[in-house]
């Protein structure tokens, strides 16, 4: 039996691990960093995923109804439900144009999501291939592409390169609905609603939920994958290198000195520091290795934890009260400083031991790299602060708050290896997206390096569509494995 | 004055634009009997020279040419026509404020000399600057193809079209891996975050970004700039021009001369005489009514305006489909330049840079750094102008004496962003509140502006639109960003320079591939139309 070391414990790295096991391999499970099995997944659910994992069925997925609810200037706020008939009715509240709208924007964006389902399900395409196999993947795809009709090539082929804001402004005509939608254009992406690429992330956001929804479910998916039997996991084994002999990985040493070889070593950390950092980059040729330097990976989120005494009446709430907002928000960060009016999203978590109810809040914008230079601790109490503040600004009343915990984007990368503090690793900008992702050479999920694959969110698809980059890494090791 | 009204026209050409011009005169070249309707009492639309202050001329709008097709220089004999280019060979960026305050960056035409002066700066840069050259060489040469191209149309299963997609595959595929991954990433990324990964020279990155945010509401941060890079260097492999240069006598003799081959080759230009609508009966176009009631009748109408004046305002949406009409309305224009025309009694004497030197014959640019010209973006997003714009600056009379009276001279200075949905709208006050904008932040680095200044002209965004007509005031006709480019621009479906109604054509800047003077719009629409046999 052949062995393979899988670095990383995140939803992908357990997707490709149980799928590697399944087809006969002895798979490792290296899990260094911060176990996070007690927080749910945020992202939509694939069943091809699932069923290649040996999971069907036995995942809990939590679609909270309404998905989001957004505070009006005036006091009262606009729900969104899964109910396309009921947010048309919530949407009439500020606009009849948009809410006669809604219903035939859900069915467009909706059309266009399942599009992109199928290709994130399957390695990018490779527009210079000449395979022949490749050749009728996309042939296929071009006949699917032509039976979603004119209109779906159309808007496919405008919406993907488009500013969101240029998108929703086509639609819409109120500010709330609009900083909904658009904020899931911006999320994690160090870009502002008026950059294009970012109608694209409205729609990535989009996959996988059903019309009219536009937040993914979150689920304990990693939790049911990393108890599930087939694979050997090592808890608090960090990787220190990857060992590599005549262009070939032999497998991994830790940073306890304990080597582990193995034929195939499946790197679920980023690309930039699989490659240049934990494989010796001189592997790379100097061009190549110059390209994987300019990935970018630009982290611009904090994680705050909050407390609150009362149970929130919401489930999501997001304070994005327009297109402007966000772009204001956006255009601090090009200099450097955190959003003085940041966007900030909750999802309530439960509740507390003692009775009180966590919740959790996503910060946009806050940098990586400060133009003010402050002390960590000085940054995480800033960014506490500025989540509270804002949310009594705008939100609803939340009763007595309590900053928890705060995850800036440094200590992101600390605990979880973002680089930079980038939950998806690469930043999804168009750039570094489907062929591009991370780099047109290694969107293939191999490495210059035999044995060597990539398999985490800095891969096509990216984050959001849980398991899906693990999948597709998975299905091309097993390919290669298949042509030895 | 002759009743054109009963002769007999194949053709009629709204709009004496450059495009439109070159169309008629591609086609009068063929054969065809073409009568030229220019709103204007002069030709050439936004590339036109006029004596707007006794003696002194200025080329009012556009006022370089750097993209002018080869083929339509060679096609039309345009030097024969009185064109003549005069290079502009530097570019000299004065430096901010701050710990390089009264240094520069100048980019010479000779090619020693700007290693060195980049060395200056930056020794890495230096070495950058040669392989990124080469580089963007490469890949003007690799878009160069798809300029001169119909672009298909990817929603059709027509032989045409499949085959256009072929064609386009085929030439990416002929790229290499290289340089389509290259060129994938200049036709997606911001100007900033390209040129982050080439150079380390603030100035550097800000002059050369700059080219990427011209007559567009974007910022060097926005992605899809990057591609506009590759203008610069698309002059050079032409093999006729230097990177820029100027028209002498200024922008008009390039409409002059395009519309002296055109008269040559048989097309007939009336001035004066503006187009209140195309004749459409039956879904077909069968001439146009003049504002002054005259009916001209031909077998084809072609329109040189952009594609909201054409089919919104000449045409009227009820003889249009829905999604056309859709298409035509999101198509976003949003002009940001204006143009400052000084009239000058002695030359700017830069603090960086003293004296009249060699540096006055080029380019001057106000783009320190990226930071700066992101911040006027940012202004301007939210409709205001920028307090300190980025501008472009010559000064035609250090290269053609003959652009104002002896021992005086002319500077025209292209500004941005002054974005045409100004918060309140445009006003006298307002246009004149902008001007003093330039010139104050033009006069930190060349004090003495002020008192050399005679006569000063502002021209807005909103004065473009009314002036010449184009829509928005946006100076490509329609702006150059992703989702309006090749099949998509104006509309998919209605990319290839025909309409929904028959004999009527378009063939302005709003089509593939834009603006810019380039002409390739008009040669196009032409060969398609020539290829129809309509």
């Amino acid at each position: 039996m052949s062995a393979a070391v899988v670095i990383g414990a995140g939803v992908n790295e357990l997707v490709a691990a149980h799928m590697l096991a399944r087809a006969g391999l002895q798979v490792i499970v290296l899990s260094g960093g911060a176990p996070r099995n007690e927080e749910p997944e945020i992202g939509s659910i694939a069943f091809d995923v699932l069923r290649a994992a040996g999971l069907p069925g036995a995942v809990d997925s939590v679609w909270p109804d309404p998905w989001a609810s957004a505070p009006l200037p005036g006091g009262g706020r606009l729900d969104l439900w899964r109910d396309v008939g009921r947010s048309v009715e919530a949407i009439r509240k500020l606009s009849a144009r948009d809410a006669e709208r809604w219903p035939r924007f859900c069915d467009r964006m909706g059309r266009l999501a399942r599009m992109l389902e199928t290709l994130y399900l399957q390695s990018p395409p490779d527009p210079l291939s000449r395979n022949l196999g490749d050749l009728a993947r996309y042939a296929g795809l071009g006949f699917r592409l032509h039976r979603i009709g004119r209109q779906g090539i159309e808007d496919l082929l405008r919406i993907i390169p488009m500013p969101v804001a240029d998108l929703l402004d086509e639609w819409f005509e109120s500010d709330a609905l609009k900083g909904v939608l658009g904020a899931a254009g911006v999320m994690n992406l160090c870009q502002g609603p008026r950059s294009g690429g970012t109608a694209f992330r409205l729609l990535h956001h989009h996959v996988g939920s059903p019309p009219g929804v536009f937040r993914p479910p979150s689920s304990n998916l990693r939790a049911a994958l990393a108890a599930m039997p087939g694979i050997e996991m090592r808890r608090g084994a960090t990787v220190a290198r990857i060992a590599v002999r005549e262009g070939r990985a032999t497998g991994v040493a830790l940073t306890s000195g304990e080597e582990i070889p193995a034929a195939l070593v499946v790197s679920g950390s980023d690309p930039k520091r699989t490659l240049l950092a934990l494989a010796d980059p001189a592997w790379l040729d100097p061009e190549l290795a110059r390209a994987v330097r300019n990935i970018r990976s630009r982290g611009v989120v904090a994680c705050v934890t909050l407390a609150l005494e009362r149970a929130p009446d919401w489930s999501t709430l997001v304070v994005a009260p327009s297109l402007d907002y966000l772009e204001r928000a956006y255009d601090e960060v090009k200099y450097r400083n955190v959003s003085r009016a940041p966007y900030v999203e909750v999802r309530s978590n439960g509740r507390l031991q003692d009775g009180r109810h966590r919740v959790e809040a996503h910060l946009q914008y806050a940098p990586y790299a400060l133009a003010d230079g402050v002390s960590d601790e000085m940054q995480r109490a800033r960014l506490g602060r500025l989540a509270v503040e804002t949310l009594s600004r705008h939100g609803p009343d939340l009763g007595a708050t309590t900053v928890e915990s705060v995850l800036s984007p440094r200590d992101l990368e600390d605990r979880y290896g973002y680089p930079e503090g980038q939950a998806e690793q690469v930043e999804p900008a168009l750039d570094q997206l489907l062929w591009m992702r991370p780099l047109p050479e290694l969107a293939r999920y191999r490495t210059p390096i035999d044995g060597l694959y990539l398999c985490g969110a800095g891969m096509h698809p990216g984050g959001g569509i849980a398991g899906a980059a693990g999948y597709n890494a998975a299905r091309e090791v097993l390919r290669d494995l298949r042509n030895k | 004055m002759i009743s054109v009204a009963n002769r007999n026209y194949d053709t009629i050409v709204i709009g004496a634009g450059h495009n439109g011009l070159v169309c008629a005169a591609y086609l009068a070249r063929a054969g065809k009997r073409v009568l030229v309707l220019e709103r204007r009492e002069r030709i050439g639309g936004a590339a036109v020279t006029e004596e707007i202050f006794p003696g002194f001329r200025f080329s009012v709008y556009s006022y370089v040419v750097s993209l002018l097709r080869p083929e339509i220089i060679r096609d039309l004999d345009l030097p024969r026509h009185g064109l003549h280019i005069l290079p502009l060979e530097s570019t000299l960026t004065p430096l901010h404020d701050g710990t390089k305050a009264g240094d520069y960056l100048a980019q010479w035409g000779d090619h020693d000399q700007n290693r060195r002066e980049l060395a200056r700066h930056s020794l890495r840069d230096a070495e950058a600057y040669d392989e990124f050259g080469r580089l963007m060489h490469q890949m003007a040469r690799a878009v160069k193809p798809i300029l001169a191209m119909v672009p298909p149309d990817p929603a059709s299963l027509k032989p045409r079209d499949l085959a256009g997609l072929g064609r386009l595959a085929a030439h990416f595929r002929g790229l290499g891996p290289r340089h389509f991954n290259a060129l994938s990433k200049l036709m997606t990324m911001s100007s900033a975050d390209y040129l982050d990964e080439w150079f380390e020279t603030e100035a550097l990155k800000a002059s050369k970004s700059a080219s990427g945010i011209i007559g567009t509401l974007l910022g060097p941060r926005s992605p899809g700039t990057a591609y506009v890079l590759l203008h610069h260097y698309m002059g050079e492999i032409d093999g006729v021009f230097r990177a820029w240069g100027f028209a002498k006598g200024g922008n008009g003799s390039v409409s002059g001369a395009i519309a002296g081959a055109a008269r040559a080759a048989g097309a007939e230009i009336r001035t004066g005489a503006p187009v209140e609508r195309v004749l459409v009966v039956n879904g077909r176009a069968t001439g146009v009514v003049l504002e002054s009631g005259e009916e001209i009748r031909a077998r084809l109408v072609v329109s040189n305006a952009d594609p909201r004046r054409t089919f919104l305002g000449l045409v009227g949406e009820k003889h249009l489909p829905g999604d056309l009409v859709e298409g035509v309305r999101r198509f976003r224009f949003r002009g940001a330049s204006a143009k400052v025309n000084l009239a000058l009694d002695a030359l700017p004497d830069f603090k960086c840079l003293p004296g009249a030197g060699p540096h006055l014959r080029g380019a001057i640019s106000i783009s320190p750094s990226i930071e700066y010209l992101e911040r006027a973006y940012d202004q301007a997003k939210y409709g205001e102008f920028s307090r300190r714009p980025y501008m472009d600056i010559i000064i035609p009379s250090m290269i053609d004496p003959g652009m104002a009276p002896p021992g005086k001279h002319v500077m025209s200075i292209f500004a941005q962003y002054a974005p045409y949905h100004l918060n309140g709208g445009w006003t006298d006050a307002r246009r004149e509140e902008f001007g003093d904008a330039v010139i104050d932040t033009l006069s930190e680095y060349a004090p003495n502006l002020k008192s050399a200044i005679l006569h000063r002209q502002v021209v807005t965004p909103a004065d473009i639109e009314s002036t010449v007509g184009l829509t928005e005031g946006s100076i490509f006709q329609g702006e150059l960003s992703l989702q309006q480019m090749f099949f998509l621009r104006p509309a998919p479906a209605w990319a290839r320079y025909a309409t929904p109604v028959h004999a009527l054509y378009q063939c302005g800047s709003g089509t593939h591939p834009g603006g810019g003077v380039m002409g390739a719009p008009g040669r196009l629409a032409a060969q398609v139309i020539l290829k129809a046999g309509v």
